[in-house]
């Protein structure tokens, strides 16, 4: 939205955005785990998952206000600032957040359900999923070196970024990607937290939005996320159109389903976490 | 199994992850956004919160002087908070309790009744000057 008048965005800000959607990110893959591990019945395992998440949404609740969804952006800016109480508190947490989703994670790497149920399970290669325009995770699990967070946009320029690849293009693989984003994802907001510069939170921004046009690609937990916004000088737009990830990586389904087992279908499903609620727009 | 053991082992030797919930209730956090309360003595009925809120939660009429809120459509965005005035909305940070039914929060602005009084009583004192 700052692109259409367009307004600068202060250091700080830009920071603030990249530490709560690393925060969002962390607790969505947790979610997403915990889901996958449920899909085949691993119960305790989905538990545990849950168990980490559930302090990850107290750190967002408790810089951000809300639990889930940390709505804290406004245009120019945004509504919260975190304060060095409050840094302190997150970065004593995430070390120790760390150590046990890697603990959980050597379970989804290693053990032999998780394998027998997700190696070799719904397969999309490289070119099909290029081809069908998967994005995010999905994408990155097919063997594709493409991530929205290499455009730098907000803060990911300044941080040690590198987006993470595998090759499988199975269950198996999407569930690495996600977990080893995770670890990344808890790794980003420690070095944010810690470059964290001074400054405004929030620009000051004078009028309607101008007749203008813009757009904006971020990397969702899911995938790219794209925005599309226009304004004609009147307090509301003319325009505005939100593709979300699962509109993407749903047609991959085509080329993962066909011929796989019954049981098989929740686990093929999720795997590419699909929000049919975004998606239905 | 061999990987997940390590994990058993520990959750079998700490405490509970969860509480007894309606006996042992977690303070919420400080910065949390629990809800909004309006303050009647400083409303002026002026519509901005109600032409700004995303969830259409609030409904002012000024001839009546009257305000609904529809405190489950409220989505805690803090919209209002921040486009109100004469800062009449507040936001606490403790939860809402549970609800049986779905209330709808009455006001009438005091300041606004106030004003209308004495801008009353000064039409009434500049009639009787006149007569």
């Amino acid at each position: 939205m700052e692109r259409l008048w367009p307004v600068e965005l202060s250091p700080r800000t830009k920071y603030l955005r990249t530490i709560w959607a690393e925060m969002a990110r962390a607790h969505s893959h947790l979610l997403w785990l915990g889901l996958l591990a449920d899909a085949f019945g691993f119960e305790s395992m989905f538990l545990q998952f849950w168990r980490i998440r559930e302090r990850v949404l107290d750190l967002i609740e408790m810089t951000a206000g809300h639990r889930v969804i940390p709505s804290v952006n406004i245009v120019g800016g945004v509504r919260r600032d975190i304060n060095a109480e409050q840094k302190k508190v997150v970065l004593d947490a995430l070390p120790t957040i760390r150590k046990e989703c890697e603990d959980l994670i050597k379970v989804v790497v290693n053990d032999y359900t998780v394998k027998s149920r997700t190696v070799g399970v719904g397969v999309v290669t490289k070119e099909q999923a290029f081809l069908l325009g998967c994005v995010g995770p999905v994408l990155r699990a097919s063997g594709v070196r493409e991530d929205v967070r290499l455009t730098k946009y907000d803060a990911y320029g300044e941080l040690s970024f590198e987006p993470i690849v595998e090759t499988g293009g199975d269950c198996y693989a999407r569930a690495l990607v996600r977990a080893r984003e995770l670890l990344q994802s808890v790794d980003l907001q420690i070095e944010a937290l810690n470059k964290l510069p001074e400054g405004e939170i929030a620009a000051k921004v004078k009028g309607n939005p101008p007749a203008n046009e813009a757009i904006m690609r971020t990397e969702a937990p899911r995938g790219e996320l794209f925005y599309y916004a226009k304004g004609n000088g009147t307090r509301n737009l003319e325009r505005m159109k939100i593709r979300t990830p699962t509109f993407n990586n749903l047609p991959s389904l085509l080329v993962m389903l066909p011929g796989s087992q019954l049981p098989d279908v929740p686990v093929i499903v999720l795997s590419i976490d699909p929000c049919i609620c975004c998606m239905e727009r | 199994m061999p990987f997940m053991l390590p994990t058993i082992l520990k959750n079998l030797f700490t405490g509970y992850a969860t509480r007894m919930y309606p006996v042992q209730v977690r303070e919420p956090f400080e910065n949390a956004r629990g809800h909004v309360v309006f303050l009647d003595d400083k409303c002026t009925m002026c519509g901005a919160c109600a032409l700004r809120c995303p969830s259409v939660a609030i409904t002012t009429d000024k001839e009546k002087n009257e305000m609904a809120f529809y405190p489950l459509r409220c989505i805690v965005c803090e919209v209002c908070v921040h486009v109100c005035p004469s800062d009449a909305i507040e936001l606490i940070y403790k939860w809402r309790p549970s609800l049986y039914d779905k209330p709808v929060e009455l006001h009438k602005s005091t300041r606004l009744a106030h004003l209308r009084e004495s801008a009353d009583k000064a039409k009434e004192g500049a009639e009787k000057a006149k007569d």
